[in-house]
């Protein structure tokens, strides 16, 4: 009796899911991205523009859900060492696809295709933006029609980087074939167009402008997509994209507004809208110079070799200036629904999310005060404290930004309460972040006592991250300043942990680990965490099956997404 | 005048290249990285790799040449074989000057958005020449009047208040507030029937009027000015004397004579049209020529960059000879030789 | 010498009665009117038929405005003009348009009033387009006509002003103010600006064409000998008001007013033994200005023989006996 019940509620639901859901039935779609797509292949940009309009068309093996954790799409399970699909020395990974997968143009979904993508990023000529997701890749080998084998050179105990995420997705071999290499750029028609697996396909693409798609039409859930079509709009700025769909109403979903809170608050009311936000790995932080800056050091300015900082080398003065900072009044006025305070720098995954420094949220002044005065830091004639002819004072950089502006105003005068100097500066981001060897207001030089910038990682794995951080990776005319250890924070048991976690692959290991790494950092204070940036979008409220996500392309489900009734 | 237009054509030449060297040094001297505004997640390596891939692995001279090689010779070429669906050699293997950002040629990228410049921007500068002379005309002739003080106060309005805050102003009030009219262009809009015009005309009136609001504002003063000029001229007694009617006096002898410095000062503003109305465009998201050297110099794309600048180079210079030519044409007292 | 002989041409042709001209001056941020310029005050005479009329004075006494005044190319603060019965000052719109066929005007800068963008056939015929419907080909002929009039090449009706010179420009401007075949035509310093070789080319064209064309003119300059030469009776302006009117021979002969006698004793005479006796008169002083004129005489501040009552009654304009008026008091 109850089988029977249950029986006939999955055929209701069956048959009533056709009915109430049917491809293309809910019209069109339309999206805004204030930065306009340039192009539609992500492995010739990394514009999160361009690899998020791509998203929509062409698709990796599997993606990460809303939470971090990977959903297959090409393929019916992922491999692990559990079932067989990673290799025992973690130095290879078999992917099988699903049956019956086809392209938008109806041919077959092979495992050619797939070895292809891995050929084609990894060709030296080519210029490919997304070649880091497939570092160590020895070889990548077609077992049959739907089974392919990535070997590594190493062993991999997170072996998720090729074919995983929206960053690495598979290319039509057929479209693609003659366009390696030095000849990618020029394969415009294809750039702009590609076959993919997709809910939609690129029906007219004008460059730096819209996409037009339409559902395709050999989508695998024969009753997805429920939009028929949609336009992707670019152009233009963050706050008038929030307007048009919370406003205007002209839109159903706007990309990455980075408006200040209180205008945004004020278009939400209009209540045409909601504001989502979704928070992954990005962390506002300040890094602390713990090398010398002195300009009169020449060559060996911020490096090594220049020796200690006057000050900063003093842990104490490290802890007093992250006590100062109130990070929830930061919060409030820079970020508002796309912020929240954090005490780590590695603030997520929630497994990977340490809770041993929280006391930080808090600020302390007094704290702070004491911890100066006890280690000799002494306030001079003019308020400044002073030990042994050495003046705390700060050169604090950043990028050009008017929220970056902002919080650097409010520090100065949380330090400024403390006894401590600070002088702002701020360089255009193109100058700041742009690696040119012979401008000194990179950020990798650090030509400064404090800087400050947001990173994060791609996907959900920390391990490449908390390799920033390593002794070898500290940056100096020797390596071009490529380096990635911007506080040149060199510990030999920290780098110990890196190499360790090389070599862990059970998840609770290396989550054990990457705190451990993530604690040391904060405990030594050679990084002050600020704010655990979110991505704040907004959709109409008309439109369902939203589930923004940090973790993969904000399009990720657009399958799912449908009109509501 | 022929043999002087083509001397001056052959002047500009040299001019232009040296333009052209000019806008690709400063671009090349700027502190700009196409890579600089990836994510940091991409390593240095990779970054290093898509600047080679770029091409800025060559030393500048060998760029500047290789891109006058593009522009002057691979693109025209381009252009003759579309046009009459020939080819000439070995078109298959033709460099042309690529965008960084897309991987796509940049004249065909112009090409695509140039309608859209034209007919928004064209037709606001029409609009606003048809709006300045009439009150510029009406203003000079009654000079101090209310209509003069109302128009002067309107167009020192319009000419102070930059076009970012009128166009600002209107979406909230006409979109937001009131949701007339679209307040984001769009592009792939077709005119198919009557409602499709409709909705065509609806999306192009915030842009249109604004940026002709701004030109009618600064060309009006100008008419006014060259109209009072005029009015107080000897021959406009004479005229008067013949016992001419007001009316030709005012619209054959002073219009006509006073059009003449208008003209030109409206021959040396059209390259504006493809230039000056950037954040016009930007704001309202029309897919113009303006806004496409602005995601240029956003993303540091500076193969687009520095085509787009050059052809408004190309442009100003063109115009300036237009006005210089329409100028001898209209007085007669100016022969070129 | 211009004919005054024929018993016909006795009619009266211009009758003036009490014509003033002011110009309101304004000031200050609301524009507020504070005075007014007496360019013109109150001035009466009459021309006959087919007689010239010299209007003589300083620069910036008002000649030039009184002879605009006369046509309406102002509108007079006062005053009446009666051409040939006709009071041109109350007509307004089409009537005065169509009066101007009758009254022309040849203006000092021959380059400045001639259309720049115009070809000289087209500035000639401009006028009949407006009066006459006439077809294009008639309209062409009379320009062709009126250049070969004023001893113009008739080809040159499709050149530019700007290729002429400046006696040429002159007699293009006269060709034009006849086009329209008028009665009566205010000369206003039509050779100032001309080299005085061309001078007395024009004054011979202007008397001439008056014989033929049977014209009335009253014709201003500041130099007294070209208008001896034209002038059947002369008219003396200063500040805005005329001092003293008299045939030519009456004028220069016997002077009443003593602005009229200082300006004759400027004029160098041709006979050198004339011209070595001939004693200057100097006036001391500026002349006032027309904004702010002194009380009683205008010429009092300046006047070698005004007395207490000058300085404080306006004299009348008074006809003497033998046709000849003056403003003076000191004159009986």
């Amino acid at each position: 009796m109850k089988k029977a019940l249950l029986c006939t509620a999955v055929a209701a639901g069956l048959f009533a899911g056709p009915a109430m859901a049917e491809r293309g039935t809910d019209g069109q779609l339309k999206i805004l991205y204030w930065q306009a797509v340039s192009i539609l292949n992500p492995f010739l940009s990394s514009g999160t523009k361009d690899i998020e309009a791509a998203s929509a068309v062409i698709e990796p093996l599997a993606k990460y859900n809303e939470k971090g954790n990977m959903v297959a799409i090409l393929v019916d399970e992922i491999p692990t060492v559990e079932n067989g699909g990673v290799s025992e020395d973690l130095k290879s990974i078999t992917w099988k696809l699903s049956d019956g997968l086809v392209w938008s143009d109806g041919t077959k979904v092979t495992s050619a295709d797939v070895a292809f993508t891995a050929a084609y990023c990894m060709h030296p000529e080519g210029g490919c933006a997304q070649v880091s997701n497939f570092t160590d890749v020895e070889s990548v080998e077609e077992i049959d029609e739907s089974t392919v084998k990535v070997n590594f050179s190493v062993a991999k105990p997170f072996p998720y980087g090729p074919f995983v995420g929206t960053q690495s997705p598979i290319l039509n071999k057929a479209q693609f074939a003659d366009c390696m290499g030095a000849k990618a750029p020029e394969c415009t028609d294809a750039n702009f167009g590609p076959i993919g697996t997709g809910p939609f396909m690129v029906s007219e693409f004008k460059a730096n402008d819209v996409v037009s798609y339409v559902a395709n039409p050999n989508y695998r859930d024969p009753a997805k997509p429920a939009f028929a079509s949609v336009i992707l709009k670019g152009g233009g700025d963050a706050a008038s994209a929030a307007r048009s769909v919370l406003e205007t109403g002209e839109f159903d979903y706007a990309w990455n507004l980075q408006v200040e809170p209180e205008i945004l608050n004020q278009m939400a009311s209009a209540g045409k809208g909601k504001v989502v936000s979704s928070y992954g790995t990005s962390v506002e932080r300040l890094m602390v110079n713990l090398s010398n800056p002195d300009p009169a050091l020449g060559d060996k300015r911020s490096t090594l070799e220049g020796g200690p900082h006057p000050f900063l080398s003093d842990i104490a003065v490290r802890k007093a200036l992250s006590l100062a900072i109130d990070r929830q009044t930061l919060v409030d006025v820079g970020y508002g629904s796309a912020g929240q305070v954090t005490c780590n720098v590695l603030p997520a995954p929630e497994i990977y999310a340490s809770t041993a420094n929280d006391a930080c949220k808090t600020q302390d002044m007094d704290a702070a005060k004491k911890l100066l005065d006890d280690a000799g830091w002494v306030p001079g004639g003019d308020g400044i404290r002073a030990k042994d002819g050495v003046r705390l004072s700060i050169l604090y950089q950043t990028s050009t930004n008017s929220v970056r502006q902002a919080t650097q105003a409010i520090i100065k005068q949380w330090w400024s309460e403390l006894g401590i100097e600070t002088e702002l500066r701020n360089i255009d981001g193109g100058v700041f972040f742009g690696g040119d060897q012979s401008s000194p207001d990179t950020f990798q030089k650090f030509f400064a006592d404090i800087e400050m910038y947001t990173n994060n990682f791609d996907g959900t794995d920390p391990e490449k991250y908390m390799a920033n951080w390593l002794c070898s990776d500290i940056p100096s005319p020797a390596d071009q300043w490529l380096g990635s250890n911007m506080p040149r924070y060199c510990n030999p048991e920290y780098d110990a942990l890196v190499a360790k976690m090389g070599s862990t692959a059970k998840l609770e290991d290396r989550a054990a680990l990457a705190k451990q790494m993530n604690d040391m950092l904060m405990q030594d204070v050679a990084i002050i965490p600020l704010i655990h940036r979110g991505g704040v979008s907004a959709h109409a409220n008309s439109l369902e099956g939203v589930k923004m996500t940090d973790w993969d392309s904000e399009l990720w489900n657009i399958a799912d997404w449908k009109r509501a009734k | 005048m022929f043999n002087y237009t083509i001397r001056r054509l052959l002047f500009a030449i040299p001019t232009l290249f040296v333009i052209s060297f000019l806008i690709f040094a400063i671009l090349d001297l700027a502190p700009n990285d196409p890579t600089g505004n990836l994510p940091l997640t991409i390593p240095p390596e990779v970054r290093e790799n898509i600047r080679i891939s770029l091409g800025l692995g060559e030393p500048f001279p060998i760029r500047y040449l290789k891109w006058c090689q593009q522009f002057f010779i691979n693109e025209p070429l381009n252009l003759i074989e579309q046009w009459f669906d020939i080819s000439i050699g070995d078109s298959e293997n033709r460099l042309r000057v690529q965008s960084w950002a897309t991987r796509s040629p940049v004249v065909d990228l112009i090409v695509e958005r140039l309608p859209q410049t034209l007919w928004v921007l064209g037709l606001s500068y029409v609009i606003g020449i048809l709006i300045a002379i009439p009150i510029g005309v009406i203003s000079a002739y009654k000079q101090y009047s209310i209509f003069d003080q109302i128009g002067t106060f309107i167009s020192m309005v319009g000419f102070s208040v930059p076009t970012f805050f009128t166009g600002l102003v209107c979406i909230v009030f006409f979109s937001s507030t009131l949701g007339w009219f679209p307040s984001i262009y769009d592009t792939t809009h077709e005119v198919t029937d009557l409602a499709s015009f409709w909705f065509q005309v609806k999306q192009m009136i915030m842009p249109v009027m604004v940026l002709a609001l701004f030109n009618a504002s600064q060309l009006s003063r100008f008419m006014r000015a060259s109209m009072l000029d005029n009015l107080s001229q000897d021959y406009v007694r004479t005229a008067r004397a013949k016992g001419l009617k007001e009316r030709s006096v005012l619209l054959i002898h002073v219009l006509r004579n006073s059009l003449i410095p208008v003209v030109t000062v409206i021959a040396l503003g059209l390259p504006q049209i493809f230039a000056g109305a950037i954040i016009t465009e930007q704001i309202f998201r029309v897919n113009g020529l303006g806004q496409l050297l602005i995601i240029g110099i956003q993303g540091a794309d500076i193969p687009l960059v520095q085509t787009l600048t050059f052809i408004f180079a190309v442009l100003i210079v063109l115009f300036n000879l237009i006005a210089d030519i329409l100028y001898g044409m209209l007085d007669p007292r100016i022969r070129y030789e | 010498m211009a004919a005054l002989a024929s018993t016909e041409s006795l009619q009266l042709m211009l009758q003036v009665t009490g014509l003033s001209m002011h110009f309101p001056v304004y000031k200050g941020l609301m524009r507020r009117q504070i005075g007014e310029i007496k360019a013109v005050d109150d001035i009466s005479f009459h021309i006959m038929r087919g007689e010239t009329l010299g209007l003589v004075g300083e620069s910036g006494c008002g000649k030039s405005t009184a002879g605009r005044a006369l046509l309406k190319l102002y509108q007079p603060t006062s005053g009446r003009v009666e051409l040939d019965g006709t009071d041109v000052t109350a007509l307004e719109g089409e009537d005065l348009r169509r009066i101007r066929t009758d009254m022309q005007m040849i203006f000092q800068d021959p380059q400045a009033c001639l259309n720049p963008r115009m070809t000289v056939g087209s500035i000639i015929a401009e006028p009949l387009d407006e009066h006459t419907r006439l077809s294009r080909r008639q309209k062409r002929q009379k320009a062709r006509e009126l250049l070969d009039a004023v001893g113009m090449n008739p080809d040159y009706e499709n050149r530019y002003p700007h290729e002429f010179s400046g006696g040429q420009r002159q007699r293009i401007g006269i060709a034009r103010a006849l086009a329209l075949e008028p009665k009566f035509i205010v000369c206003d310093e039509p050779i100032a600006a001309l080299d005085v070789s061309i001078q007395a080319q024009v004054v011979n064209l202007l008397e001439d064409l008056q014989q033929q064309h049977q014209l009335t003119y009253l014709f201003i300059s500041h130099d007294l000998s070209m208008v001896r030469h034209i002038a059947d009776r002369i008219a003396v302006m200063y500040l805005g008001k005329l001092v003293e009117l008299a045939s030519r021979e009456q004028l220069y002969q016997s002077p009443q007013h003593p602005y009229t006698k200082a300006l004759l004793s400027a004029v160098p005479e041709p006979d050198p033994e004339k011209e070595a006796i001939r004693e200057r008169i100097i006036l001391q002083g500026d002349v006032p200005s027309p904004a702010n004129p002194p009380s009683g005489c205008n010429f009092s501040t300046r006047c070698p023989i005004a007395q207490e009552q000058c300085m404080r009654e306006t004299p009348a304009w008074r006809e003497l006996e033998g046709g000849r008026y003056i403003a003076c008091h000191m004159v009986q």
